[in-house]
């Protein structure tokens, strides 16, 4: 298993090498036009000079808080008003319309009435990110409390459990799992729309630097913070991936 | 202990999915409804179990009351093992006895000494995904039993299992009625099933359904399901329900 693991790193390594040498070779060559495709090397110097300083850390900082704050007000937040659908039904027959426009609206486009309401700060960011996590949260809350096992729901009848009880016990632990999909894809749409929401207007956060350094052709430095956000983006899968490994170990 | 009386029911007010029905079940006693698919036999336990509220003419007792959700007299245990796969073997046995009201410590101790008695003390701490069918239907019986309810309820408990499991967990379940004293009824579609376990057999009419046979099963105790194989009685009882259970779909079809 291990030594699959380190063949398999291995064979990475070496693509990976392929590709940034075809790059580099690609530039220098004059094959490719290092001011709009930018160097490999170029990338790498940016990435050693900035990652030194204290502003691209700061960038970064910036926008993983805007993650956090609109994926858990997000989360959270949908996950009570999924709790109400499921209880009352006909309020979500009555909502389902309104939140369907919305839904199906381009949140990306709400960005700059969002920045108009909560300025250039943290506010606006986290608006674009909840309106994105929300709506996935919330669909996934409401199949994964429907989704319920009706025999558990029978079972919990006839030993007359009550409505606290059937609720920790055997709603919520049958629900994790497809509760937990819609966290993980909220979570993927919380960066994407905080990033979003930088790149139109905003003060700080790798988003901001990102138009910034595209608006001065800096494309080694755009290339480099393009692969801090994949390199951010296939973190947070990583992590989300753990913590469902430790909560549903048992499936 | 459970007492029907000319109970009738229907869901939609002009169709009768039971229709008369009186049936008494005395204490300790085992007793099994069988009938063909779609004939009532689920709902009528359901209707003990409170499960479907009584709506129609007739009166039902289960354990000196009205049958209710959550009466603690009555144990229910469904047809497929319904274990939840979070839960290990030994909480999935105590949480019947956890809900009805037992400390924790209790429920675990009497849930321990039932997953014993099931023949998985070994297995406590195994999650379902890793017990075979048979195993996950014993946890359930132990989760059953383990709530000492005098009434036990059971719908087709045994139905989605092999031949060869089947049999293996009807000798245990002889086993545990036989200590425990249960009063039982018994959903089943498999007669020599009902003939194995059961006191009487009660055999159900196509619906509308209407008990059409009450059938005493005088099979001597402790009985053992490999030696009832061999025994001609208990063939002789098992073509008697049959006929009975023709004598149900020619009724209807007629």
């Amino acid at each position: 298993m291990r030594a699959k693991q380190i063949q398999w790193a291995g064979l990475h390594l070496v693509f990976l090498l392929c590709v940034f040498g075809l790059g580099e070779l690609a530039s220098r060559q004059g094959w490719i036009n290092p001011t709009f495709f930018g160097r490999p090397s170029g990338v790498a110097l940016f990435l050693w000079e900035h990652l030194q300083t204290a502003k691209l850390w700061n960038d970064l900082m910036w926008t993983m808080l805007g993650v956090l704050a609109s994926f858990t007000l997000g989360s959270v937040a949908a996950f009570a008003v999924g709790l109400a659908f499921v209880q009352w039904p006909r309020l979500e027959q009555f909502a389902e319309p309104y939140l369907n426009a919305i839904n199906v609206m381009p949140r990306i486009a709400l960005a700059p009435l969002f920045i108009l309401w909560f300025g250039l700060g943290l506010g606006s960011k986290i608006a674009v990110g909840f309106s994105l996590t929300f709506f996935i949260v919330l669909s996934s809350t409401v199949a994964g409390i429907r989704s319920v096992s009706q025999d558990h729901k029978t079972l919990c009848r006839t030993l007359g459990s009550g409505a606290v009880t059937t609720f920790f016990q055997v709603t919520l632990p049958g629900a994790v799992p497809v509760i937990f999909s819609g966290l993980r894809l909220g979570l993927t749409y919380a960066l994407f729309g905080v990033i979003g929401a930088e790149i139109i207007a905003s003060e700080k956060g790798l988003g901001q630097t990102l138009a910034y350094l595209s608006s001065i052709f800096d494309i080694n430095g755009v290339m480099a913070l393009l692969l801090i956000l994949a390199l951010l983006g296939v973190g947070i899968v990583k992590a989300m991936t753990v913590i469902e490994k430790r909560l549903l170990h048992w499936q | 202990m459970i007492a029907v009386d000319n109970v009738q029911l229907s869901f939609d007010g002009r169709n009768d999915v039971l229709s008369d029905v009186s049936l008494k079940v005395a204490d300790g006693e085992f007793v099994s409804l069988v009938g063909p698919s779609g004939c009532g036999k689920t709902t009528l336990l359901n209707l003990c179990a409170g499960l479907v509220p009584h709506t129609g003419k007739g009166d039902l007792r289960v354990a000196e009351g009205k049958p209710r959700e959550g009466n603690p007299n009555v144990a229910y245990m469904l047809a497929r093992d319904s274990l939840f796969p979070w839960k290990t073997a030994l909480e999935n046995a105590a949480f019947g006895v956890r809900v009805r009201g037992a400390s924790e410590s209790e429920a675990r101790e009497r849930a321990r000494a039932m997953l014993a008695e099931v023949g998985l003390g070994a297995f406590e701490n195994a999650l379902p995904k890793s017990l075979s069918h048979g195993m996950r239907q014993r946890t359930a019986l132990a989760r059953t039993f383990a709530m000492d309810a005098p009434v036990l309820l059971m719908d087709e408990p045994f139905g989605a299992l092999d031949a060869q499991t089947k049999l293996q967990l009807e000798d245990l379940l002889l086993r545990l009625c036989q200590q425990h004293k249960h009063t039982v009824l018994f959903v089943t579609h498999d007669l020599g099933e009902a003939v194995a376990v059961s006191d009487r057999v009660v055999v159900m009419s196509s619906r509308p359904g209407r008990i059409v046979a009450d059938v005493p099963i005088d099979l001597p105790r402790p009985r053992s399901i490999r030696e009832l194989q061999k025994d001609s009685h208990f063939h002789e009882l098992y073509a008697q329900l049959w006929s009975h259970l023709e004598s149900g779909w020619t009724r209807h079809e007629g």
